[in-house]
Formats: C-alpha cells, sequence, structure tokens
C-alpha cells in the first residue's frame, strides 16, 4: 500500500521511502513517453549531421579537423566559453543576492532592472560596442559585451531559486555559529546549485553557438567557421564535421554540470519563500559600493546600446520608410514566440520531471541531449529542419509547425533550465500522499505538481519567449511564406545598412521583450498571487 | 484557494495557445500547387517589391516572396533539393546562383532575356544571369588620406606603406571574388603575396558595413569594398556629411572588378513558363530601371543608363575577368589558409 503520510521526512536529504519503488513505477509509467517526444524531436539535427558527415567519408572529415586552424578555432572557442560563462556566474550570483538577501533600497525596482539586459539582442549590443572603435573588436571586447548581455540568464534562475529557497536551512546555520560567508557557502549555495548550474551551462553551450555578435566583434569560432563553410562552397559535409566538435565541447560541460549537482535532493515540505528571509544590511561604503556596482552594469548593459539604438531612431533618411509593416511583424513575433514558449514548455516539464524524479542513466542522458544540441548553431538546426521535414513530412514543410518545432529544439534548455530549479524543490512525498488519497497520476500532476511549478514555468515562458522572438536564423529559412517578424524586419534593413529605418523595427523589438521580463519578473516577486 | 486559481490560469493559457497556433499548421500545405509563383529573394526586400509590384500590374501574375541572405537561400534550396517550393532565385552576388546551376538544379533562362543582358555577365551556358552590377572601390576617409596618394593598383596596397590604414574583409563574398580574379590575372603567387600582405599590414573586419564606418569615423584611412556601401551610407547619412569618399581604380585593374547580382529558374519550377516572364522582365527596360533608381548599381542591360550619378558602365575599365569565370571559391579560400587569414 502507500506509504503513511506520516513517514514524511521534512526535509528529503534522506532517501526516498523504502516502500516506494515498485508504486513509483506505476505512477510514473506516463512520464517516460511524455518525455520521448522531446527526445525524438532534439535527436533530428543529430540524424541530420550524421547524414552529412557521412556523405563527407571519414578522410575528409579528418582532414578537415586535423589543421592548425582548429587549434585555433578551438582555443578561441573555449576562451570564449569559459570567460563569458565565468563571468556571468560571478555577476549573476551577485546580482541575485543582493536583491534577494540584502536591505537593498528600490529592491523590487533592481530585481526587475537587472533582468532587462535580456531584452536586447547580443547583435545589437555588440553593433554598439563595435560602433565605438576596435578597442572591443577582440577576444575580450567579446566576452566582455557577450557577459553583460548573458548574464541575467544566470541572475533570473538563481533569484527564483532564492525566493523559493527555505530560509531555515540559513537559520539553522547561522544558530549554529557559522559565519554569514559559512552559511552562505554551505547552507544557501547547494540549495542554489541547480539553478546555477544549469544557467551556466546554459550561457556555455550559447556562446558555443553565437555568430551574429561576433561578426562584429571579429573573433573567429567554430561557428564562425561553420558559417563560412556554407558561405563559401555550400558545403554542409564540412559543416557538419565542424558541428560535431562544437557537440563534443558540450559533453564535458553537461557531464560537469551534472556531477556539480550530483544525487543530491534539495525538495522540501511548504514553500520557504512564504516566510521572509534574514536580509543583510548594507550600510555606508557597502551600500555605496553596491549601488555604484548595478549603475555601473546598467549602464554598460542597457545604456550604451540602448543610445546607439536611440541615435539611429533620430537620425538618417532611410527612417520613414516600412512603417506599414510594423503591425504585421509585431503579430508575427507575438504569434510564433508564444505558440513557440508553450510547446516548448509543454515538452520539456517531462524531460525534467523524469529526470529529477528517476535518477537513472537513461533519464539523465536524455535531459542533458537538448543541451549538447544547443550548441550547434541555429543555422545548422534549420537546414536539418529544411532536410528532414521534406523528406518526412514534406507537407509541413514551411508551416508553423515546423518552425515551433526548430523553436523547440534550438531552446529547450532555456525551459528546462528554469523549469529544473522549481522542480527540484519539489518534495516527491507530497506526490506520493496525493496518489495515496486516490488520484490518478495526470490529477497528481495537474493539482499538485504543476501548480508548485509554476514560477518555474513562468521564467520558462518568459526566457524562451524573449529568444524566440529574436531568432533569425531559422525563422528566415522555415516561417511561413509571406510572414514576418521583427527580427526578420531588423535584419533585412541592417544587412542593407539601413539602420534608421531598421530602428523602430529593433526599437518595437526592445519594447516587446520588456513586457514579459517585466511581467514575470513582477509575478516572480509576488508567487502567491 | 491561491493554488486553484494558478491552475485556472495555467490550463486556459495552454488551451488559448495552442488553440492559436493550430490554424497556421497547415497553411503552407495548399498553397503549394497553384496561383503564385515563389521567389527566393537575397536582394532588397523593399526594392525587390516594387520590381514584383510593377511585374504583377504588367502581367497579373502575383509573386510571393520569401527573404533571406543569398548564401543562405541557396543553402536552403540545395538542402530542399528537388522538392524546393522555388521557382526563380535573385541573388545579391552570382556565385550562389552558379552553386545552384553547378550541381544541376536550375533550368535555362530564355533565349530572349539572355540576350538583353550585356555579354559577359551571363552564364556562357545559359543557366543564370546577371541582373544589375556593382564595382570594387577603395573607401577612404578624407581627412586621413587624399585620393591623389592612392596607389593606382590595389595590390599596392598591401604593402609595409599602408601598414594599419587599409581595412579588409576577408569573409565576404566580392573579397573572394577579387582574390580569384587576381590569381587569374596575375597569377597564383601574387594573389598569395597580396593576401600575406593585408594580413600583415592590414586591418581586417568582419562585415563590409563594418569596414565602411569605421572609414567614416576616421578609426582608419582606406577600405576595400563594393561601391554601394558608400552610396548606402550617404543615403542614410546625407551625401554632404560624408567625411569619406571612393576611389575607382579603373585601368583594367582588379580593385575595379565588377560583380553582378543575378538570377536563376529552378529545375523543379512548377510554373516556369510565368517564371520566364518574371526573368525577361527583370532583364528588360522597366525591371532595370525599377532596381537601378533604388540601388546605386549599373543595370546589365545596355538600353538602361545608371543613376545615382554613376559613371557610365563603359568607364569603370574592369579587369579582364568576368563574373561566370569568378567561380574558384575553394581556390579562394585556400589562398587565404595558406596566408593565414581564413
Amino acid at each position: 500500500m502507500d506509504s503513511p503520510a506520516a513517514s514524511l521526512p521534512l526535509s528529503s536529504s534522506a532517501p526516498p521511502p523504502a516502500a516506494a519503488p515498485r508504486h513509483r513505477r506505476r505512477r510514473l509509467s506516463w512520464l517516460p513517453l511524455a518525455a520521448l517526444v522531446p527526445v525524438l524531436l532534439i535527436s533530428l539535427p543529430l540524424v541530420y549531421v550524421a547524414v552529412r558527415t557521412a556523405q563527407a567519408g571519414l578522410a575528409d572529415v579528418l582532414a578537415e579537423l586535423l589543421r592548425l586552424r582548429t587549434l585555433q578555432l578551438l582555443i578561441n572557442t573555449v576562451a570564449l566559453g569559459a570567460g563569458v560563462t565565468l563571468l556571468t556566474i560571478g555577476i549573476g550570483l551577485g546580482v541575485a543576492w543582493c536583491v534577494e538577501r540584502t536591505d537593498l533600497p528600490l529592491r523590487n525596482f533592481w530585481r526587475v532592472a537587472a533582468a532587462l539586459p535580456l531584452v536586447l539582442p547580443a547583435f545589437v549590443a555588440s553593433y554598439a560596442w563595435a560602433s565605438i572603435g576596435t578597442l572591443f573588436q577582440n577576444l575580450g571586447g567579446a566576452i566582455m559585451v557577450l557577459t553583460l548581455t548573458s548574464y541575467p540568464l544566470v541572475y533570473l534562475p538563481v533569484a527564483a531559486a532564492l525566493r523559493s529557497t527555505d530560509p531555515g536551512f540559513e537559520d539553522i546555520s547561522r544558530s549554529l555559529g557559522a559565519g554569514p560567508w559559512q552559511t552562505f557557502r554551505r547552507a544557501l549555495l547547494p540549495q542554489l546549485m541547480p539553478a546555477l548550474g544549469g544557467g551556466a551551462l546554459l550561457v556555455l553551450t550559447h556562446m558555443f553557438a553565437e555568430f551574429g555578435a561576433l561578426a562584429f566583434l571579429r573573433v573567429q569560432t567554430f561557428t564562425t567557421a561553420i558559417f563560412e563553410s556554407y558561405e563559401l562552397h555550400f558545403d554542409s559535409a564540412t559543416a557538419a564535421a565542424l558541428s560535431i566538435v562544437l557537440m563534443l565541447l558540450c559533453l564535458p560541460a553537461a557531464w560537469l554540470e551534472m556531477r556539480l549537482r550530483g544525487q543530491r535532493r534539495i525538495a522540501h515540505v511548504g514553500r520557504g519563500a512564504v516566510r521572509q528571509p534574514h536580509l543583510v544590511r548594507l550600510r555606508g561604503w557597502r551600500l555605496a559600493g553596491v549601488l555604484a556596482a548595478f549603475a555601473l552594469l546598467g549602464a554598460l548593459s542597457l545604456g550604451m546600446p540602448l543610445g546607439t539604438l536611440g541615435y539611429w531612431l533620430l537620425t538618417g533618411s532611410s527612417a520613414g520608410g516600412g512603417h506599414e509593416a510594423l503591425w504585421p511583424a509585431i503579430r508575427g513575433s507575438i504569434t510564433f514566440a508564444t505558440s513557440g514558449a508553450l510547446l516548448t514548455s509543454v515538452l520539456a516539464i517531462p524531460l525534467v520531471l523524469l529526470a529529477v524524479r528517476q535518477r537513472s542513466k537513461w533519464a539523465q542522458a536524455a535531459e542533458r541531449l537538448p543541451y549538447i544540441v544547443h550548441g550547434l548553431p541555429g543555422v545548422v538546426v534549420a537546414l536539418a529542419l529544411v532536410f528532414l521535414s521534406l523528406r518526412l513530412v514534406p507537407g509541413i514543410y514551411q508551416s508553423l509547425l515546423v518552425l515551433l518545432i526548430a523553436y523547440a529544439i534550438l531552446y529547450l534548455p532555456l525551459a528546462q533550465s528554469s523549469l529544473r530549479g522549481s522542480i527540484e524543490l519539489l518534495p516527491p512525498q507530497i506526490e506520493n500522499v496525493a496518489r495515496s488519497l486516490g488520484k490518478r497520476p495526470l490529477q497528481v500532476f495537474f493539482s499538485i505538481v504543476l501548480p508548485n511549478i509554476a514560477p518555474g514555468i513562468a521564467a520558462a515562458l518568459a526566457l524562451m519567449a524573449l529568444q524566440m522572438v529574436r531568432e533569425l536564423t531559422a525563422t528566415l529559412m522555415l516561417a511561413p511564406t509571406g510572414t514576418m517578424t521583427l527580427a526578420t524586419e531588423v535584419w533585412s534593413y541592417t544587412n542593407d545598412g539601413e539602420y534608421a529605418a531598421a530602428a523602430p523595427f529593433a526599437a518595437m523589438l526592445v519594447v516587446l521583450s520588456i513586457a514579459p521580463v517585466w511581467v514575470f519578473a513582477r509575478r516572480m516577486l509576488h508567487p502567491t498571487r | 484557494m491561491h493554488h486553484s486559481t494558478r491552475r485556472t490560469v495555467l490550463q486556459r493559457g495552454l488551451s488559448l495557445g495552442i488553440a492559436g497556433a493550430l490554424p497556421g499548421w497547415t497553411a503552407s500545405a495548399f498553397a503549394a500547387d497553384q496561383g503564385p509563383i515563389v521567389l527566393y529573394n537575397g536582394q532588397h526586400k523593399a526594392t525587390t517589391q516594387k520590381l514584383l509590384d510593377a511585374f504583377t500590374a504588367a502581367t497579373g501574375i502575383k509573386v510571393e516572396s520569401r527573404k533571406g541572405s543569398s548564401i543562405q537561400l541557396a543553402n536552403q534550396i540545395i538542402e530542399e533539393g528537388a522538392r524546393s517550393p522555388a521557382d526563380l532565385f535573385f541573388s545579391e552576388e552570382s556565385p550562389p546562383v552558379a552553386a545552384l546551376a553547378e550541381r544541376g538544379l536550375l533550368a535555362r533562362l530564355a533565349p530572349a532575356t539572355l540576350e538583353q543582358v550585356r555579354a559577359g555577365y551571363r552564364d556562357p551556358d545559359g543557366y543564370w544571369s546577371g541582373v544589375t552590377a556593382r564595382c570594387r572601390v577603395t573607401a577612404y576617409n578624407k581627412k586621413m588620406v587624399k585620393e591623389s596618394e592612392l596607389p593606382a593598383s590595389v595590390l599596392d596596397m598591401a604593402t609595409a606603406a599602408w601598414k594599419g590604414r587599409v581595412a579588409y574583409v576577408p569573409t565576404s563574398g566580392a573579397f573572394q571574388q577579387q582574390i580569384v580574379a587576381i590569381s587569374a590575372l596575375k597569377g597564383r603567387d601574387t594573389a598569395l603575396a597580396w593576401l600575406k600582405g593585408l594580413k600583415q599590414y592590414g586591418e581586417a573586419y568582419g562585415s563590409n558595413k563594418a569596414a565602411m564606418t569605421a572609414v567614416e569615423r576616421g578609426e582608419i584611412a582606406t577600405a576595400l569594398i563594393n561601391n554601394y556601401y558608400w552610396y548606402n551610407l550617404a543615403q542614410e547619412k546625407g551625401a554632404d556629411k560624408m567625411q569619406s569618399a571612393i576611389h575607382f581604380s579603373g585601368n583594367g585593374d582588379p580593385g575595379a572588378l565588377v560583380t553582378v547580382s543575378a538570377m536563376g529558374i529552378l529545375k523543379t519550377a512548377k510554373n516556369v513558363e510565368a517564371a520566364q516572364k518574371l526573368a525577361a522582365f527583370m532583364a528588360g527596360v522597366p525591371g532595370q530601371e525599377i532596381l537601378t533608381r533604388a540601388a546605386a548599381e549599373w543595370p546589365m542591360n545596355p538600353q538602361v543608363q545608371p543613376s545615382f550619378g554613376l559613371r557610365p558602365f563603359g568607364d569603370l575599365h574592369p579587369p579582364k575577368v568576368n563574373p561566370p569565370s569568378l567561380k574558384g571559391a575553394e581556390e579562394a579560400l585556400e589562398l587565404r589558409r595558406e596566408a593565414g587569414l581564413a
């Protein structure tokens, strides 16, 4: 029979009750099936890369890879990825801690403001920085600019996790005589690890696939080399060989992140965020230092790029053209991004739930796979879907469905990293109790799991909608003919050198991006509303 | 009970999203068989739309245009293979169209269309044709260098005398064509030495726009680019406010290389007759006028005069290589790799 509710451990660092296995298998029977769908979709680019590499032949692939240039690309790619990841961890964690655990004035403002750099596409920010001069057009500049645009990918999940953690752990740590640093390191940080590691892995794989920003900042990586083989020889075989290297680079990172999280169970009963955590008092020079750092961060990550955008809005004779396309572009952006974000969330939930609940190797590997594919440049994923959809289901080519599948493949990890933090905190015992009271598995999912992970879903939707709204490569190739989005219009105009004509679309893109950041950041401030 | 309200919101949101997404899912399945012809357009969106509107007004044939970068569209057509929905491909430069011709994906253009285009600027086998032409130039910042100081040949700009004063874009398509042209005209060693010189003394930029704006801002004295990048910026900024100007080397120098935008009809086109009509319109006088009034490029139909105050095409004196012979992207890459530029 079901395990009695009385045996519920309050902190579940203990292993789950021994009576569970037979029952758990039954309870989770729908999960592996539901998780199979995203796994199959995410495998599509792998199939394509395999087919194309096989066409090139092993000898050609090795000849392509065993060159001095490959080493240089490797150094650049790893340096960029590692540099940006380490810096985003530092900034993301620091900012999240300041807004959630100190008595910083205007905390609610800073909470939202710190997420705002997400409204700027990396290529807009890098164009702005590149336009200052050659000082930033190198690896160091690229690391700086991309850190400024991507630290919210670490900040948001960590801040959400900080809100959901039980301050009780910290109280106990302090009551046992631990200092603030020790309390942070031993009582708080372990609870943040899933969110922190997930965010960092996301940033790292993101950097591997980055292209648009690097073209302006003059840094060559594997992804720029992949673009080159498409551009110069229309050679998908070499591109596929280079893609394999990129995915291999993602493997140790994905493994490391898994190790970092380990077998730790951090679920707890009750919502910790209901109680106010102990706030560190900031006074005098410490307060001034934090405020100055926040102001500097805001000026660099938001002020500079927005200023450049504003300059182009105000100047130039190509302004005034194409405004009739503004509304169709907004409609396209909203339609694609919202339906894409919803579909991807639906696909991601079972995948993460399975990996958190069933700590089997297969479940873990399945949950890691999207992160590996996330390191692939968008062009490879888009061409994979061109190739496969026309051969497998030609009727759906260049329909919304294929575009949404492309979005899901590209951005599944964004949903996973946001969801993971929430799902890790949900104790399986609550589900056991619900099952013991006669609820069916799907009922348990809708009445227990879904409401409890709502903050994670909100963050997932926000992050995905933001990325999808600015997605370009897959949208250009796969969107239904005749539709347009703000991102494709911005690209179309800047491609022809008409920055001023692009500015209203870029500005709308930014305005549109503010909405999800604002709504979801606000929502997370009041999780019970 | 906040849980139940949140659940309701979630469920409502999900069903709304799915319902909103459904209608579009099957839309493209119907458009395939009949109706408008499909153009894969790598050229300027608004200008091409003007051209297509005029075509539809003249013939009653509707055209659906899909905008993308020429190279991306060519790669897409290659992946699509025989199932490509495209009827016609209009590319910013000739190599993507030539790549499709090489892979046997194109049908021959009608002889009457080809005859409208200057000889030497269309495929000798008739699978594709140039539409408009542009010229490689040296953009220079007027405060940093005088036009008279610029050397007669672009080959002399990859030297110690020009250290730190020449911007070039090693990854740009026209630059590849320039490498091939130098190799064809002056030999492989000269091309290699030129690239090595640029690597040693020049400044590599990631995009032509970036190089052009760098010259305009006075970051660097000169840039090797296409003529229209300057005109684009001048139109944006006002020609009188420009700190930079452009220099045509002429004289058969590879620095004056002429490249073209190009078009080709897909072998798998569903409506070949209509696609041929559009190609004929693009090569004809009305189409050529629309295209060259909108961009600082030369018409490839000799009956049409260029705008923007461009000098007559006959005064460009480009080197004796023409677009159909500028194929060797492989060779260009090989040379760049040997020079350490790739």
